[in-house]
């Protein structure tokens, strides 16, 4: 008797376990609640992992201190390290060469990218071969990259041995010194991010290359339209979407520039291909100096700012003239 | 009369064909001027990887190696004690690979797989439900576009110091996110969790609600509508993004560099200590970890290459 009592009891409180576990799946599906469960997810991972260190960054940035010495001893200073960032001339530089690297990278990016696209879009047969090779840069790690180039750029390298016979004439030793000559190192870091990410422009193109409606065309060819007024009247108007996109995605990510400066110089020689990237990664690793680093990132990141609400804002305006609907 | 008209036409058209044929051959130059370049620094990558020590840095450079060798492959895929027929360099300096493909392998899983998860249920939501407004999609690539070393300093500073700090004050254990795969996880997943949003609204967005509505009406929950119904849907959609932010973190070096340093090792570091190393650069060794590294990355990107430039350019061009 008793046993078949608690028997019953534990039925009754599994049946009870059960219902309640139903009700709040029940609950976590509903309308309501169940869309906030990723929301508050993602937002609780985006809030410790980078709003928490953020503030904390904001926070040091005010102290007086570097790694070398103890927490604990650092001093309030207010802005003395923003005054001392914006006094070092070494920042600056850096920042205008960030510019400079990214404004030749991605405008060399752009033309190679652009002629690229369309000889491959008027290919028949060949252009799987082509789309296939031309991406490939693309995919290789930045890292093996900026090796590969480090090896080809050596003075004894097969690049100098390439451009021997040409350089002879004009009376130049053949022997360039890719890495250890300021302007040389310069070129030799936009020439490497242009060989990997000329893919990326180039894909981008090609896509919208593909994408163009073929009625237009052909029909302005059958009204007599020449080649040439066929591409700047009707062909480049229509891509200027892709155009678009191809600049801010690229200028992007030209501006964090960091893995061929590391592989490649260290930022050598002197200072000359010092990127604001590499300048921070410098002061905080080298130096120690957190608390100049934490100031010069926030600085950094406000000067950014600007660039990337307006990125964000030219894609979301693409996106919406490409779809032609609200996101 | 006629004959002559015949001729001059028919000359026309041989003009033209002609033309045709001088721009397909000058088009077919520039592209395989392009592929030249292209294929040179690999071509010297892969052709190094099988030179021996002294032909690294031969002048006038051998294109080929003289006498082809595996030691470098050898060399980096040695366990434990090294063969001393190898070079003296390479025998001082015993890097092996085994650590750093690990390391990368267990990183770049985990946060994809993570990021995977997290995004695509956001994606979901908001693909479906709006969660967080309408501006929400877009705000969230801002994290994409933030330079990466302005959050590495912060987040150097929150691991090593602000996060041991604290726990060792309020829960008397020093616990420490720097140089750990919790804290690289972490981060990487964060990072790319804007691609995976992008690339699986793409996805779920084509899936047509009516589908998701009939379900209910038939009576399925929630749960099972998704397992049932949305799932096998975006399944394909959900591997080719898994592999796009694969691809992602396996490249990615800034961060893992910055908050890592002697005992979590990606392969991107590994090679960068190769490069830094005070006995000469090991260019034969270094040559081989890069093939192969390249070799798996560039094979996946190649199956996923028509969904690339959905992923790099946030649905912004339609392939």
């Amino acid at each position: 008797m008793a046993e078949i009592t608690t028997n019953v009891a534990i039925g009754a409180a599994d049946v009870g376990r059960r219902r309640i576990y139903r009700r709040l799946a029940r609950w976590l599906g509903s309308d309501r609640i169940f869309p906030l469960i990723p929301f508050v997810l993602v937002e609780c991972l985006i809030i410790l992992t980078v709003l928490v260190p953020f503030v904390l960054t904001i926070w040091i940035s005010l102290l007086k201190w570097r790694a070398n010495r103890p927490f604990e001893t650092a001093q309030f200073t207010g802005l003395e390290n923003y005054a001392a960032v914006l006094a070092t001339d070494q920042f600056w530089l850096a920042l205008g060469r960030t510019f400079y690297f990214a404004g030749v990278a991605v405008a060399l990016e752009l033309c190679i990218g652009f002629v690229l696209a369309m000889l491959v879009s008027r290919c028949t047969r060949s252009r799987k071969f082509y789309t296939t090779l031309f991406l490939a840069p693309m995919m290789i790690v930045p890292i093996v990259v900026g090796y590969n180039f480090s090896m080809i750029y050596i003075d004894s390298g097969p690049l100098n041995q390439l451009l021997a016979p040409f350089i002879e004439h004009f009376g130049i030793d053949p022997r360039i010194r890719w890495l250890s000559h300021p302007i040389a190192a310069q070129w030799a870091i936009i020439i490497a991010d242009v060989w990997q990410w000329t893919s990326l422009t180039f894909l981008i193109f090609l896509s919208g290359f593909a994408a163009l409606p073929r009625q237009l065309v052909n029909a302005a060819r059958v009204m007599g339209a020449s080649p040439w007024q066929t591409f700047w009247r009707i062909e480049l108007p229509l891509l200027k979407p892709a155009i678009v996109i191809a600049i801010i995605i690229r200028s992007m990510e030209a501006l964090k520039l960091f893995d061929p400066v590391v592989l490649l110089t260290f930022g050598g020689p002197g200072t000359s291909t010092q990127t604001v990237a590499y300048f921070l990664w410098e002061q905080v690793w080298v130096f120690n100096k957190f608390s100049f680093g934490a100031a010069a990132s926030i600085l950094l990141l406000f000067i950014f700012s600007f660039l990337i609400f307006f990125g964000v804002y030219m894609l979301v305006s693409q996106r919406r003239a490409v779809e032609g609907d609200t996101p | 009369m006629n004959t002559e008209l015949a001729a001059a036409a028919a000359a026309a058209r041989h003009r033209k064909v002609r033309r045709q044929r001088v721009r397909g051959l000058t088009r077919h130059a520039v592209l395989l001027t392009w592929t030249a370049i292209i294929a040179f620094p690999l071509f010297w990558m892969i052709s190094t990887s099988f030179k021996d020590a002294g032909e690294w840095v031969a002048w006038p450079p051998h294109w080929l190696p003289n006498r082809p060798t595996l030691h470098n492959y050898a060399q980096i895929f040695a366990f434990g004690a090294l063969d001393p027929t190898l070079s003296r360099q390479a025998t001082e300096q015993a890097f092996t690979i085994w650590k750093g493909l690990g390391d990368a392998v267990v990183v770049c899983t985990t946060a994809s797989l993570l990021a995977l998860l997290l995004g695509t249920f956001l994606a979901y939501a908001i693909s479906r439900f709006k969660v967080g407004g309408p501006y929400f999609r877009h705000t969230i690539l801002m994290i994409r576009m933030i330079p990466p070393i302005v959050v590495a300093i912060s987040i150097l500073i929150y691991y090593a110091i602000i996060i041991p700090y604290a726990t060792s004050a309020l829960l008397g254990v020093r616990i420490s996110l720097f140089d750990t795969y919790l804290g690289l996880i972490l981060i990487y997943a964060v990072t790319t969790l804007p691609f995976v949003i992008w690339m699986m609204l793409t996805f779920i967005d084509e899936v047509p609600y009516t589908l998701e509505h009939a379900a209910r009406l038939m009576g399925a929950r929630r749960f099972q509508i998704i397992r049932r119904v949305v799932l096998p849907l975006v399944a394909s959609g959900m591997v080719v993004t898994f592999l796009f932010v694969f691809i992602l973190n396996w490249a990615e070096f800034l961060l893992a560099l910055t908050l890592t340093h002697p005992e979590v090792t990606t392969l991107t570091v590994l090679l960068n200590k190769f490069q830094s190393a005070s006995e000469g650069r090991l260019y034969g060794p270094q040559a081989a970890i890069g093939t192969i590294v390249t070799i798996p990355v560039v094979v996946l990107g190649l199956l996923i290459q028509k969904h690339l430039v959905k992923g790099f350019s946030f649905g912004t061009i339609r392939k």
